[in-house]
């Protein structure tokens, strides 16, 4: 279990503000952030690499604030991953037990079994990191970081350097590892589709603020911030005192609060039709822009001066047979609308 | 047809790079040629050249050993750590390679006189430093120094320091990982860091000179030999110091250059 308490830490002009965070014991935790917003930071001052210049860290109850990192049993995988060049991948991983205190040989010579094993790395053990493609290069890393029987892993976007077929190798790989070793993950990315594949719970982290934390899908339905909202790829952020000077959107605004200021949509919560859908609120306009991003099409449709972002199939899309200029329906799952 | 092309700006780069060559390597050669075998053998016999040319390798090795012992540190430090006035600790680091030697040596003997307090001082403690071979070790380090330690300074900037959290984060203390990790990806380029600054420390003179005319290092004695007898008596003694001098360096550099299977950051 990881408890961050009020951290506070400057650097430079960059400033970690009264942070407080909880991760549960076995928990994966993923922090979502865009570029220069602490993460790496945060993840350095809990594995004790960088001084915190207030608050407190406590691992699994006990206090590690003043401890300095070889002594809180915290590993940390980089994005870069920092194999030791001069070694080989054996060496690399058993590079942590010649500081081991207790001397059960027995137990890590299991777990370098193990982790071999799992990660499917027992052809490349004589090999220098440089003779390793990327996701070799990401399995000797992981495994050298948990040989050591961490309490807490973490991981610094560790998917960011790969391509998109290994990275889907590898988030297998590490969900499976989280499964069979029980470990608490800390991981820090900027993709949030990593998130929602490998999360137990996100928190999104801006400015060296924590902005908002929650189980994956209460996160990316229901926003609490524009700024979060903005970042977990809600398109539809609309304000809610425009919307009222249009009477055809009151339908979207039956449960909104008077203190709220937008609701939100993510664009694959928005139906098109070519007639009214019954299911739910539907409103009409007009295809005002189609992009193609191979898999899946984004529909801009302008409806009473008010632009709606919505993503369909290339199925769907085929279907429908629309083209720019089209007039269109298109529903939203009340229920699905963040007020924010 | 042939397909090849290359570049005008590479034929300048070849012409210039040939100038250069031609300019290192003509001197030495022409040198080498000068005299007769003979009288380079004979030089080899004579009791002061082969006295000064230990003398000037041994002082030079002794000045390796004290930079590197106490530049190496003072190199990790600046290749890692931010601090106020950072840039003017490095300016002062490089004095002695902008200012002229025999000017170097004009100020070491104003620290080691018996005029100066430190001088009375190391007087008063029984250290004689003028005209020994710590004056003429003084002058080597003095000047050959910052050689050394932006050697090890660039070469510690190439170890990521990402590698070293995450052998800390693996167990290992601060010690460990600079000598598990750091010095053991730097050594090499550390290692030409030395080589230079022994290379820099035998060819030293100016500075020397002012502080230990006596005991002779090399230097001195083809300069003694040159301004007594001229050319014949000071080229042979030249010579052989080109040779050891290469041999050295040849033997270094290629310590320095073999790199393990695979290594590379």
């Amino acid at each position: 279990m990881i408890e961050v308490k009020n951290l506070f830490l400057q650097l430079g002009e960059f400033n970690i503000k009264d942070l407080s965070l909880s991760i549960n014991t076995g928990e994966y935790f993923v922090l979502l952030g865009p570029t220069g917003s602490g993460k790496t930071v945060l993840l350095e001052s809990i594995a004790g690499l960088k001084s915190i210049q207030a608050g407190s860290i406590y691992i699994n109850k006990e206090e590690v604030t003043g401890k300095k990192p070889e002594d809180r049993n915290i590993s940390i995988c980089y994005q870069d991953l920092a194999l030791f060049p001069h070694m080989r991948v054996k060496d690399n991983i058993k590079y942590g037990l010649r500081f081991r205190r207790d001397t059960n040989t027995l137990k890590y010579e299991k777990n370098f079994e193990i982790l071999i094993e799992l990660l499917r790395i027992n052809h490349i053990l004589d090999r220098y990191p440089v003779f390793l493609s990327g996701g070799e290069k990401q399995r000797v890393a992981l495994a050298r970081a948990l040989i050591v029987d961490p309490d807490i892993l973490l991981l610094d976007e560790p998917l960011t350097a790969l391509d998109s077929g290994m990275k889907a190798t590898i988030e297998e790989e590490l969900k499976n590892i989280h499964e069979t070793l029980k470990i608490t993950i800390l991981m820090v990315t900027h993709d949030f589709k990593e998130a929602y594949y490998l999360a137990d719970r996100v928190g999104i982290i801006k400015d060296g603020s924590i902005m908002q934390i929650g189980p994956i899908e209460e996160v990316f339905e229901k926003p609490t911030s524009i700024c979060t909202a903005d970042f977990v790829g809600m398109k539809n952020l609309l304000k809610i005192d425009e919307l009222k000077k249009k009477p055809v959107f009151e339908v979207l605004l039956k449960q909104i609060e008077n203190s709220a200021e937008f609701i939100g949509i993510r664009p694959e919560n928005i139906v098109i039709s070519n007639k009214i859908i019954d299911d739910c609120c539907s409103i009409f306009g007009r295809i005002s822009h189609i992009r193609n991003n191979g898999i899946y099409r984004e529909i801009d449709i302008s409806s009473h001066g008010v632009e709606f972002k919505a993503y369909l199939t290339a199925n769907s899309y085929n279907d429908l047979q629309l083209f720019k200029g089209k007039e269109v329906f298109f529903g939203i799952d009340i229920s699905r609308v963040a007020i924010i | 047809m042939n397909r090849k092309r290359t570049e005008s700006l590479f034929i300048v780069s070849f012409i210039t790079g040939t100038i250069i060559m031609l300019f290192c390597i003509y001197p030495l050669i022409s040198t080498l040629f000068w005299t007769e075998p003979g009288v380079i053998f004979d030089t080899f016999k004579d009791k002061q050249v082969l006295q000064s040319i230990y003398l000037s390798m041994g002082a030079a090795t002794i000045t390796t050993i004290v930079a590197f012992i106490l530049g190496v540190p003072f190199a990790y430090v600046l290749a890692r750590k931010e601090f106020r006035f950072k840039s003017l600790v490095e300016s002062i680091v490089d004095i002695p390679i902008v200012i002229p030697h025999p000017v170097a040596g004009i100020c070491l003997l104003t620290v080691i006189s018996p005029r100066s307090w430190t001088g009375q001082l190391m007087e008063k403690a029984g250290i004689e430093v003028l005209g020994t071979v710590a004056a003429i070790v003084l002058a080597m380090t003095f000047v050959s120094m910052p050689f050394l330690i932006n050697a090890a300074k660039e070469a510690f900037k190439w170890v990521p320091p990402r590698m070293e959290n995450v052998s800390r984060t693996l167990g290992a203390s601060h010690t460990q990982t600079f000598f598990l990790i750091t010095f053991s990806l730097a050594w090499r380029d550390i290692l030409s860091g030395m080589i230079l600054t022994w290379a820099r420390a035998i060819s030293e003179f100016g500075a020397v000179i002012i502080l230990a005319y006596h005991p002779m290092i090399a230097p001195t004695v083809i300069y003694e030999r040159f301004t007594a007898y001229g050319m014949m008596y000071a080229v042979p003694v030249a010579v052989i110091l080109i040779i050891l001098c290469l041999i050295m360096f040849i033997i270094l550099r290629l310590l320095a250059s073999t790199r393990r299977e695979g290594e590379s950051i």
